[in-house]
């Protein structure tokens, strides 16, 4: 065999090789698309940035709930070098050891626990990564990163990341805004495409019901991202990055002046102030009493430091009293008794009635010898009359099936007036009040076996009947606007939207406009004319319609309810003042109620010493 | 005067210029893979691109000085150059190991290692021992004297635990090949003997190493694509089996041969060139199917998982296949020409997906780079050299001169074919550097050193009688 022909073995083979390779690389490089993909995976991280939430102004466009920048000390573990703990320790104020064990403390928190396929046995994995940044400080002020910032660059793999979170210029509203709080795991597993651990959420209040707006869309920044999870560059020149926007600014219908006011009249007392422009059903004011200073509850820092207090308090100030609390409404009730009876023409603008005080307890005052007057004098007796005639209207011959057609013709009357059903407004933790009716005495007393005389106490508002502040305030605009009324709602407008649909809806009450003029009147006597109940609300020179209410209770001491309305000739502010143990209806709530409308109408107040009356006044000292 | 007149004419050009077309790309490459952009001034010795051209500039010096020695010289050297690094091969096993290998001797950064020389020294021993035979056919003497040579260095660089070189030192047997050492006498004393034949030689023994090299690649290139399904833009609704993308792909490349014979090989071979190439084929497109069918239909699932396992199949991505789906993914993503010099996404230093980017993986920053244009270029130029280099041991009078040319081709051949076959994922992971190319003072001066030899040797080659 000739040896030299075998170079063409080695020439044959560095071919084949060769022309394998480019086989190959063409395959890899030019026809699979498998690497590109694979490469993507590898090297491409999306970064979610999240906007700052939507902003939120009130009806004269004040910032009432705003945004602040806070700071994190982020670091970074591989990126430490030279680290003087007793520098750092004095540099944040905390103890060389307690350095050591927020480190530790670190690491434990990113412990996850699993269950292992294989075993079924729970094993702990931990999460921490020395390349990734973790917070060794949380939302740090500006003030105490100033004080930090100049020296940070000593430390090396330490850095400061500036967060946003809310702040509260005005420190009013806290029941209306809500707070944010650290997602919990349900709401979390709701929305994974969204949230990811450690996020804040709407908790309560317009927060919650307004998050999907006012956390705004997320943006996408898509970097290269090295070996170790550091960005390297911008993925394909940020052509595959949105931008993050910013929820639209929420216009509220409140008033925060009014709502200061209103939360500076209620302090040292327990109720609900709730102010309502009745030709839109805009929220002017609702103060839940006692409040806190929403600022309160910014940031886990703060929420870890006051929620317990706050919640342990024994007056409960988390307790949202306008939507949630349900009262007795005392006789502010009288009013829709009037006009379901003149809408029923089971009476007439003139019927009278006798003040008989065996039947229930009244007190002294001239004859009620019509509607107007009944109200103007607030004469128990009159009403025990007037509903006993919706109630029990003669169609059937039993007065007991006859009283059940007549409570069931007045539930629909109430619910016409938004009694007895949740309001559907735009905030949580609304309750629908109590209207008794059918069902709920056959319950109580078996079918058949009631009739107006056992249920008689609801014609003055007591018994089992049960309104909410926010339905009285309601009340109160349905009155001012003869007969009509848009949903209560806390929302103007969300960025250049107007308000959401159903709060455009006029709900008509089931009793005709020209019924209202006469218990208008009788409501302006009680404010104006002489032995009216309510004359501490009184404006000079603004025409206020009112009714006062005095709610027995179990728990002590009367509550002090009122409502009004003004100016009389065209409503511009509905209002209901409930402070619960305070006695008699004209005595509290009404100056009160008469106070904010005149801030509201006028914006400043003449009668200084029924200011000061009201802000001296401590009920809560007296309980205890 | 006539004798110095005559030698620096006989400098083969084509070589040089394609090796320094390799460093020049080389250097290019490893400015942008290993660069730190606080120091970017190329020449800056602290950073590898600084070191790796002074790697050049002293191995340029040292075969500016070999240049200058006589090849006879070279030649009478070759044994002491031969135990010196066999006292460096076993000095460095008592060093402390490096990434599980005993292969650094030295301080710190400067250490050399002793492996990358030896391969060399060894291919000088070996032209050294087999030249000293006289007349065509080779001695037992001779033999002994050739394996002893080779085995015992495979032996110390196996204790090193480097097992890339040690797999590098297989090429040595295409060289003894060339030189008709065969491993008939072991399969004619077992047919004789044994089953009591009475052949002189048989085909199998005498192209046993030729043989056994294209089983195991056709082996490892089946069993990876047999099972596999491909799909095509051009084919739309067809999916292509592995096996059947095989034989039309050897079809293809059979006929591909079989024009190139037809154009270019002599006339009076050609016939026969011919016909051992219709009887591979089939026998190639038989292997495969034997092969294909054993895997498939044959092989208990368990033995495939073993298989697929090795082959790389069966991936653990970010795992123990890390390095090489990064790699994989860098060159697969360079696309047809490349993502831009200094732009690699994956392979870059700043990104860091690809471990060892600068040293075994640093062809997948130049693909990932340069595209399928900078890659088929690279393979077009290395396979250009390895055919260059063996035309020159054909060219050459002296046996020495040939067999050490030979084993040079088949040492960088070697080199090329394993480090730019891991970076293409058709061969497991196995860290030897790419000639010229991957950072290393230690490969890039041995490589260099066996070049300059090679010119040398070839630029005398008329003085040499035989």
């Amino acid at each position: 065999m000739n040896l030299e022909s075998r170079k063409l073995v080695f020439i044959f083979l560095f071919l084949l090789v060769g022309i394998v390779f480019i086989g190959r690389l063409f395959y890899m490089q030019v026809i699979d698309d498998k690497w590109i993909e694979r490469a993507g995976e590898v090297a491409k991280r999306k970064i979610i940035i999240k906007p700052p939430r939507g902003i939120l102004y009130d009806r004269n466009k004040q910032k009432v709930v705003a945004n602040k920048t806070y700071y994190n000390l982020m670091f970074v573990e591989d990126d430490i070098k030279d680290f003087d703990t007793v520098a750092f320790s004095k540099l944040i104020g905390i103890s060389v050891d307690s350095i050591e064990q927020r480190f530790a403390q670190i690491k434990k928190s990113l412990d996850r626990r699993t269950r292992s396929k294989k075993t079924g046995n729970d094993t702990v994995v931990n999460d921490y990564r020395t390349y990734l940044p973790h917070a060794f400080l949380k939302e740090l002020s500006a003030n105490e990163m100033a004080e930090i910032a100049t020296e940070l660059p000593d430390f090396k793999g330490f850095y400061e990341h500036a967060i946003s979170m809310r702040d509260y210029p005005s420190p009013h509203g806290a029941n209306i805004f809500g707070y944010l709080n650290e997602i919990n795991a349900t709401e979390l597993n709701a929305d994974r495409r969204f949230y990811n651990v450690g996020d804040f959420i709407g908790r309560t209040g317009l927060e919650k019901y307004y998050e999907f707006s006012l956390r705004g869309q997320k943006g996408v920044k898509v970097i290269l991202s090295s070996a170790r999870g550091k960005r390297v560059d911008n993925f394909a020149d940020g052509k595959l990055d949105t931008n993050a926007q910013q929820g639209p600014p929420l216009h509220l219908g409140i008033d925060i002046d009014l709502q200061a006011y209103g939360e500076k009249l209620m302090e040292n007392k327990l109720g609900s102030v709730v102010a309502i422009e009745p030709s839109t059903g805009e929220i002017l004011a609702m103060v839940s009493a006692p409040s806190f200073d929403p600022n309160m509850m910014v940031g886990t820092r703060n929420i870890r430091k006051n929620y317990r207090k706050l919640y342990n308090d024994s007056l409960k100030p988390f307790y949202p009293r306008p939507l949630a609390a349900e009262y007795p409404p005392g006789s502010i009730f009288k009013i829709i008794q009037a006009l379901v009876g003149l809408q029923e023409e089971v009476i007439t603008e003139n019927t009278g009635f006798p003040c008989t005080q065996s039947l229930v307890g009244c007190h002294n005052h001239p004859p009620a010898s019509n509607v107007a007057k009944s109200i103007q004098y607030s004469c128990n007796p009159y009403y025990y009359h007037l509903v006993k005639r919706i109630i029990q209207q003669g169609k059937e011959k039993s007065i007991f099936k006859d009283a059940a057609i007549g409570l069931s013709l007045w539930e629909t009357y109430m619910k016409s007036f938004g009694l007895g059903i949740k309001p559907e407004t735009d905030i949580f933790g609304l309750r629908s009040g109590v209207i008794p009716n059918v069902e709920f005495y056959n319950h109580w007393y078996g079918e058949y076996r009631w009739a107006f005389s056992t249920i008689r106490s609801n014609s003055i508002g007591q018994g089992e009947v049960k309104l909410t502040p926010l339905q009285m305030a309601n009340l109160a605009a349905i009155i001012a606007n003869d007969g009509y009324y848009y949903e209560p709602h806390l929302v103007k407008s969300m960025g250049d939207d107007g308000p959401l649909d159903k709060f455009l809806v006029k709900k008509k009450s089931m009793v005709d406009p020209q019924h209202f003029a006469v218990v208008k009147e009788g409501m302006r006597d009680a404010v104006n004319e002489p032995y009216g109940t309510a004359r501490r609300a009184r404006i000079d020179d603004i025409v206020v319609a009112g009714k006062t209410g005095t709610a027995q209770n179990p728990h002590g001491e009367d509550h002090s309810v009122f409502m009004a309305f003004a100016p009389l000739d065209n409503p511009k502010i509905a209002i209901a003042v409930f402070v619960e143990n305070a006695g008699f209806g004209g005595t509290w709530a009404a100056p009160i109620a008469s106070l904010m409308m005149e801030k509201y109408l006028k914006g400043e107040i003449t009668n200084t010493y029924k200011e000061q009356r009201i802000l001296d006044k401590n009920f809560i000292a007296n309980d205890e | 005067m006539n004798r110095y007149a005559h030698k620096s004419e006989g400098w083969d050009w084509f070589t040089i210029l394609i090796v320094a077309a390799l460093l020049f790309m080389g250097i290019v490459n490893v400015y942008s893979a290993a660069f730190n952009p606080e120091r970017p001034f190329i020449f800056d010795l602290n950073t590898l691109y600084g070191k790796q051209i002074m790697w050049i500039g002293i191995g340029l010096f040292l075969g500016i000085v070999i240049s200058l020695i006589d090849s006879d010289y070279i030649r009478k050297l070759t044994p002491l150059a031969f135990l010196t690094v066999l006292v460096l091969l076993i000095l460095v096993l008592f060093t402390e190991p490096i990434n599980g290998a005993r292969s650094w001797l030295g301080v710190g950064s400067m250490g050399i290692q002793p492996s990358e020389f030896s391969k060399f020294t060894t291919s000088l021993m070996l032209a050294y021992v087999i030249a000293q035979g006289r007349g065509k056919l080779i001695s037992r003497k001779t033999l002994i004297a050739a394996l002893t040579v080779v085995v015992l260095t495979m032996l110390l660089i196996l204790i090193q635990n480097d097992t890339g070189t040690f797999l590098v030192f297989t090429a040595f047997f295409f060289v003894m090949y060339r030189e008709g050492i065969t491993f008939d006498p072991i399969i004619l004393f077992f047919l004789n003997n044994i089953f009591g034949f009475r052949y002189k030689e048989t085909w199998v023994g005498v192209h046993f190493i030729p043989m056994i090299f294209m089983i195991i690649f056709f082996s490892i290139i089946t069993l990876y694509l047999t099972e596999s399904v491909h799909t095509y833009s051009f084919l739309p609704g067809v999916d292509v089996k592995g096996w059947v993308l095989l034989i039309v792909s050897l079809t293809m490349l059979a006929v591909l041969v079989f024009f190139l014979v037809h154009q270019f090989a002599a006339q009076r071979s050609k016939k026969k060139i011919k016909s051992i190439l219709v009887i591979s084929y089939f026998i190639a497109i038989g292997y495969v199917g034997v092969v294909s069918y054993t895997y498939l239909n044959v092989l208990q699932v368990h033995q495939k998982d073993r298989i697929d396992l090795w082959l790389g199949k069966i991936e653990d991505q970010d795992g123990k296949d890390y390095n090489r789906n990064r790699a994989l993914a860098a060159v697969g993503s360079g696309g047809f020409s490349g993502v831009g010099y200094k732009e690699a996404i994956l392979s870059s230093p700043r990104s860091g997906h690809v471990p060892e980017s600068e040293t075994d993986f640093i062809f997948s920053v130049y693909s990932e780079e340069w595209g399928f244009i900078g890659s088929a270029t690279l393979v077009v130029l290395f396979t250009l050299l390895l055919i260059r280099i063996i035309v020159i041991a054909e060219r050459q009078k002296s046996r020495f001169a040939r067999i050490y040319a030979n084993s040079v081709a088949m040492i960088i051949f070697y080199h090329f074919a394993i480090n730019v076959g891991m970076n293409i994922g058709i061969i497991p992971v196995i860290g030897i550097p790419l000639p010229f190319f991957s950072y290393g003072g230690s490969s890039m001066m041995s490589f260099l050193i066996m070049i300059f030899v090679l010119l040398k040797l070839d630029s005398q080659r008329r003085e040499v009688l035989a």
